[in-house]
């Protein structure tokens, strides 16, 4: 049945909004949420272009937390894969939120970066500068030579403080690793 | 009632008034009380279908979840069809259940429903007896499906022979309704439905 269900869901997407009939305009029609069918308040859109209201799209998350799926395409959704929509307008202070949890929030993915993903597994501290350096070399003649026009930052300087961090947790690493496999060896 | 289940059934109530299936008396729903908990649907059976001509009409209930949960609805109308009890009129559709969607509104429901009876679904029946006909007995299937549009949702096409036969069996004294159900259900026997109606 359910193939007679989304054909006719299909039909309602169309005939919903017949053209030049909806009393605030048409436009109106493409910022309703899918499920309480007002003007989407705290609007999320899904992976599959579907728009809601935050609130109404966390509680049929809730619902059924076993099968979540796109209230309007049954495409896999979920809190996470959802990206909050921001106008203009909403700059001023919000409303009180209620006991609803705040919308997930928008995701800023760290660039991609050549030579922070194996930062050397050598021992020693030396090594790791040694193999840090010999990665990020490439990759930064690289975006000098080509990227021109592209805004996105190249791995971090030796100085920054994420450099310094990659450096403490590849650090902390080889540390778990060495007390591991002296474990290993006691045992 | 919970604000958001009435706010979206006043505005699914305005959208199915004024869709095009309404304007061609395909669907229709209607009030049933003021507070939108319960609703009153109706749909026609599809042309080219046992179910041709006739007007089916509907039980709908709201529940307070509404529309994280589905609405409850069951045929009002005696109908003759694998997934529709024949005896309460409960309807076995997957939307109606686990299938059903939080986006989907009273227009696709009834639309699915329609469509329910354009093409049945005899390997997930909700009334075995009909089912198990459907499959083996197409002929048989078609014209008791008919016959009962006729009788209860005002059908146009007539079946005499059957008439004839639920005519009998009444007027040994016994009631139309359950005589139809007994013919229907062993084929159109008078002598098996006799043995039935009387044990
Ligand atoms: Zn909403
Ligand atoms: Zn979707």
């Amino acid at each position: 049945m359910s193939a007679a269900a989304s054909s006719s869901q299909g039909g309602a997407e169309g005939g919903t909004h017949p053209p030049g009939e909806e009393e605030q305009g048409e436009s109106s029609a493409y910022y309703e949420c899918n499920i309480c069918l007002d003007t989407a308040k705290d609007p999320v859109v899904s992976m599959c272009g579907h728009l809601f209201c935050w609130p109404c799209l966390h509680q049929w998350l809730e619902t059924r937390p076993n099968r979540q799926m796109c209230p309007v395409c049954k495409a896999g959704i979920g809190k996470d894969k959802v990206v909050p929509i921001y106008g203009r307008g909403c700059t001023k202070p919000q409303d009180p939120r209620e006991k609803m949890p705040p919308r997930p929030h928008g995701q800023r993915p760290e660039p991609e970066n050549a030579g922070g993903i194996f930062p050397g597994f050598g021992f020693g501290d030396g090594g790791f500068h040694m193999s840090f350096g010999i990665g990020a070399f490439p990759f930064g003649m690289f975006a000098s030579t080509f990227n021109f026009n592209d805004g996105r930052p190249g791995p971090p300087p030796p100085a920054s403080p994420q450099h310094a961090e990659e450096q403490f947790l590849s650090k902390f690493f080889i540390w778990v690793a060495v007390l591991f496999i002296f474990w290993l060896l006691i045992a | 009632m919970a604000n958001i289940a009435e706010a979206r059934i006043k505005r699914e109530f305005k959208e199915v008034v004024k869709s095009e299936e309404v304007a061609k008396c395909h669907i229709k729903v209607e009030l049933v009380n003021d507070t939108f908990t319960e609703l009153r649907g109706e749909i026609a059976g599809p042309p080219d279908t046992p179910y041709e001509g006739g007007n089916f009409i509907l039980e709908i209930k709201i529940p307070d979840t509404y529309p994280f949960n589905p609405p409850k609805v069951k045929f009002v109308t005696k109908i003759w069809h694998p997934n529709i009890s024949s005896v309460t009129g409960a309807i076995c559709l997957d939307i109606l259940k686990d299938q059903w969607a939080a986006a989907m509104t009273l227009r696709t429901v009834l639309l699915s429903l329609q469509a329910l009876l354009a093409a049945a679904e005899p390997d997930d029946p909700q009334d075995a007896v009909v089912a198990k006909q459907y499959k083996e007995n197409p002929k048989i299937f078609q014209d008791t499906a008919k016959h009962w549009t006729h009788v209860y949702a005002g059908g146009p096409n007539r079946t005499p022979e059957l008439d004839a036969k639920v005519a009998q069996l009444s007027g040994m004294g016994f009631d139309a309704n359950k005589v139809r159900v007994a013919l229907s259900s062993h084929s159109w026997d008078a002598e098996r439905a006799t043995e039935y109606l009387i044990s």
